[in-house]
């Protein structure tokens, strides 16, 4: 593909904004233009070329709005929950049933101006661009009764374009949500999901976000999500979302207010030419905060899996308490892990560790379930299962558990 | 039951098992001991199928050649290995390994899979008949187990799945006394007409409470000496070194 270039017509095109947000849109539309999508001489894009991963896959992109026709598909039976419907990112419909409707507030997203510049291209091109996504508040002293869903559906009119939006997420002060980001993928075609996503933790506040996949698909996803986590909130992400062409989480941290927890987990199976990527970086800004990464990835074939964490602590944050841990399970001689730990520690009194590992499968251990009387395939699975399973160990809810439990399954089994 | 001719393994070419002769008829316990280094355990692993070794003679089991048969069939035939050192598998439940294990056994039968409830009642009869504490059972499967619980948990598996012959490979090393009298049990509530048994040991103490048929001392990759039981009271005194 030629170099891919936005006119800046498409910013005229968007409805209902400000003079300072056109300047903004612009701005950042300028920034995309001259980068271009980030190639591996970008920093944080180091072992990820997505200028070449563009290239090889696209002969054209789009960015215009689309509108889709969507047909309602099922919704997840294994357990009661609250669910929003998000149409190739836009907010389609939303059910809250199981709450105080009055503690909860949703809209489509439409604050578009109050960002930093970015460096990242793709960043870049968010803020030029997105008009959709949602808004999620949960109001004051409110603990969610069951588990909030939110089906991200992709469809068939998307092929070969870059949808862009953003989304915020805000428990106020005391209150505590379970999430669920559950995508489903329709579209047979390649497209690119590009998202910018807010979370606001406020004092006391919990937040339990975990991304899963519903199949394989042709998607190409990118999504920065930025959390702020006040006094005493807890913050846990748990990753599975497997079976996309490819994937890069970029999740930046900061810890605000004391006694905060951030805890970022993920367990998954690559396979073909799947290319996952998970960036962190933990800003430990006050004392006494404590933030858990534990990163799991099982590489088949020609999959290839990152993991670039980093943990900054800041000078005044003392008695910080941060933990990371990498770990690949590679099974075939084309599956690649790359691992860049990162700590920069300007406190002196801290409890920093951080660990990356990669290794084959055990013969020794395969030739024990062996002679148990399963045989290799069944007895490899086994392992695998048992490599992933102190993340999912995470998940206390036993249904949710045997939910994410079976689609790993099908991510061992089915997505060959 | 077990018939092995002139067994030859070799690993990483260095030849370890030199021609080895050996007949096991159903209902018989052999025990087969010997110095560091004779070979013991390669023919523990050589039996059960593993791969990497260079194997060349005549293995039967039960009239049928074992050679070409994969780990995982030998064991659905009906073979078991109790391992020297049993393999730690972290984030695997021991339970429902045993039920998988023992599940993908019976169906190789053409025997009907057990459900969680059938297989729980039958777990819970053989942890007391061994006298193995259940709690055991909802770890993960040898990860963080003692020497003994591994060695128990060897002998309730081979309890479960209720093989024609089984390969006890050291698994009196290590072992205190009371364990090794359960794994002795587990052998000796097992043994009839239809079941053999080969116990690898470097001494004759497992040997005081499962009392073998036969005793074969194993040097430099062949057996050099068969006898009775008192065989390995003898050894006991007197040591390898007397015979070679």
């Amino acid at each position: 593909m030629e170099k891919f270039e936005i006119n800046f017509k498409q910013i005229d095109q968007i409805k209902k904004i400000t003079l300072e947000e056109k300047n903004f849109r612009i701005k950042n539309l300028e920034l995309f233009n001259t980068a271009g999508f980030p190639s591996k001489k970008f920093e944080d894009w180091k072992f990820t070329d997505f200028r070449k991963i563009i290239d090889n896959n696209f002969d054209k992109l789009d960015t215009k709005k689309v509108t889709s026709d969507f047909k309602k598909t099922e919704l997840i039976k294994n357990f009661d929950h609250n669910y929003i419907i998000l149409v190739n990112g836009n907010l389609h419909s939303y059910n809250f049933d199981h709450e105080e409707k009055s503690k909860i507030k949703i809209s489509s997203y439409d604050n578009n101006i109050n960002y930093e510049l970015s460096e990242n291209p793709l960043i870049c091109l968010n803020h030029a661009l997105a008009e959709n996504g949602y808004s999620l508040e949960v109001d004051k002293n409110y603990k969610f009764n069951k588990t909030l869903v939110i089906y991200n559906f992709f469809t068939n009119e998307i092929k070969d374009k870059i949808l862009n939006s953003k989304n915020k997420i805000k428990v106020k002060e005391n209150s505590e949500i379970h999430i669920i980001e559950y995508t489903i993928n329709e579209s047979k075609y390649k497209f690119i999901n590009n998202v910018y996503e807010d979370l606001v933790l406020e004092k006391n506040s919990k937040l339990k976000n975990l991304y899963i996949q519903s199949k394989r698909s042709e998607g190409f996803f990118h999504k920065y999500l930025k959390s702020k986590l006040s006094e005493n909130s807890d913050y846990v992400n748990l990753i599975f979302s497997s079976g996309l062409r490819f994937n890069k989480l970029d999740i930046e941290c900061d810890l605000i207010g004391k006694n905060c927890s951030c805890n970022i987990l993920s367990a998954l199976y690559l396979n073909k030419n799947e290319h996952q990527e998970i960036k962190t970086r933990i800003n430990h800004l006050v004392p006494d905060c404590k933030s858990y990464q534990r990163v799991k990835k099982v590489l088949d074939s020609e999959s290839k899996g990152i993991f670039q964490g980093k943990v900054y602590v800041k000078d005044e944050a003392q008695k910080t308490n941060a933990y990371q841990l990498s770990k690949a399970l590679l099974l075939h001689e084309d599956a690649e892990f790359n691992s860049k730990p990162e700590l920069e520690i300007y406190a002196d009194d801290v409890k920093c560790s951080h660990g990356s590992t990669s290794g084959s499968i055990d013969e020794d251990s395969l030739h024990y379930l062996m002679t148990r009387g399963l045989n290799r395939k069944e007895s490899t699975n086994l392992l695998i299962k048992g490599f992933l399973n102190d993340v999912v160990e995470f998940i206390k809810s036993p249904k949710i558990k045997e939910f994410v439990e079976n689609k790993l399954e099908e991510q061992v089994n089915g997505h060959k | 039951m077990l018939e092995i001719k002139n067994l030859k393994a070799s690993i990483n070419s260095k030849q370890i098992l030199k021609g080895l002769n050996l007949t096991i008829k159903p209902g018989e316990v052999h025990a087969i001991m010997g110095p560091n280094g004779s070979g013991k355990s390669t023919l523990a692993n050589v039996l059960s199928g593993k791969n990497g070794y260079e194997v060349s003679g005549e293995l039967n089991f039960k009239g049928e050649s074992l050679n070409d048969i994969p780990v995982e069939v030998r064991a659905q035939k009906g073979l078991f290995l109790a391992f020297q050192y049993p393999l730690e598998i972290p984030g695997v439940n021991t339970n429902n390994f045993l039920k998988t294990s023992l599940n993908s056994v019976r169906k190789a039968r053409g025997e009907k899979e057990l459900d969680t409830l059938a297989f729980l009642k039958m777990v819970k009869e053989k942890t007391s008949e061994l006298g193995i504490d259940e709690k055991m059972l909802s770890r993960q499967l040898n990860v963080g187990f003692s020497g003994g619980e591994k060695k128990k948990n060897e002998i309730l598996q081979m309890k479960i799945l209720d093989p024609y012959f089984s390969i006890l490979d050291e698994t009196d090393s290590g072992l205190d006394i009371d364990a090794l009298k359960t794994v002795a049990k587990g052998v000796n509530s097992s043994r009839s007409k239809e079941k053999s048994f080969l116990v690898i040991t470097h001494y004759q103490r497992l040997l005081n409470y499962i009392k073998p048929d036969f005793v074969h001392v194993l040097s430099d990759g062949k057996i050099i000496k068969t006898g009775c039981g008192d065989l390995a009271e003898e050894l006991e005194k007197t040591g390898y070194k007397k015979l070679n």
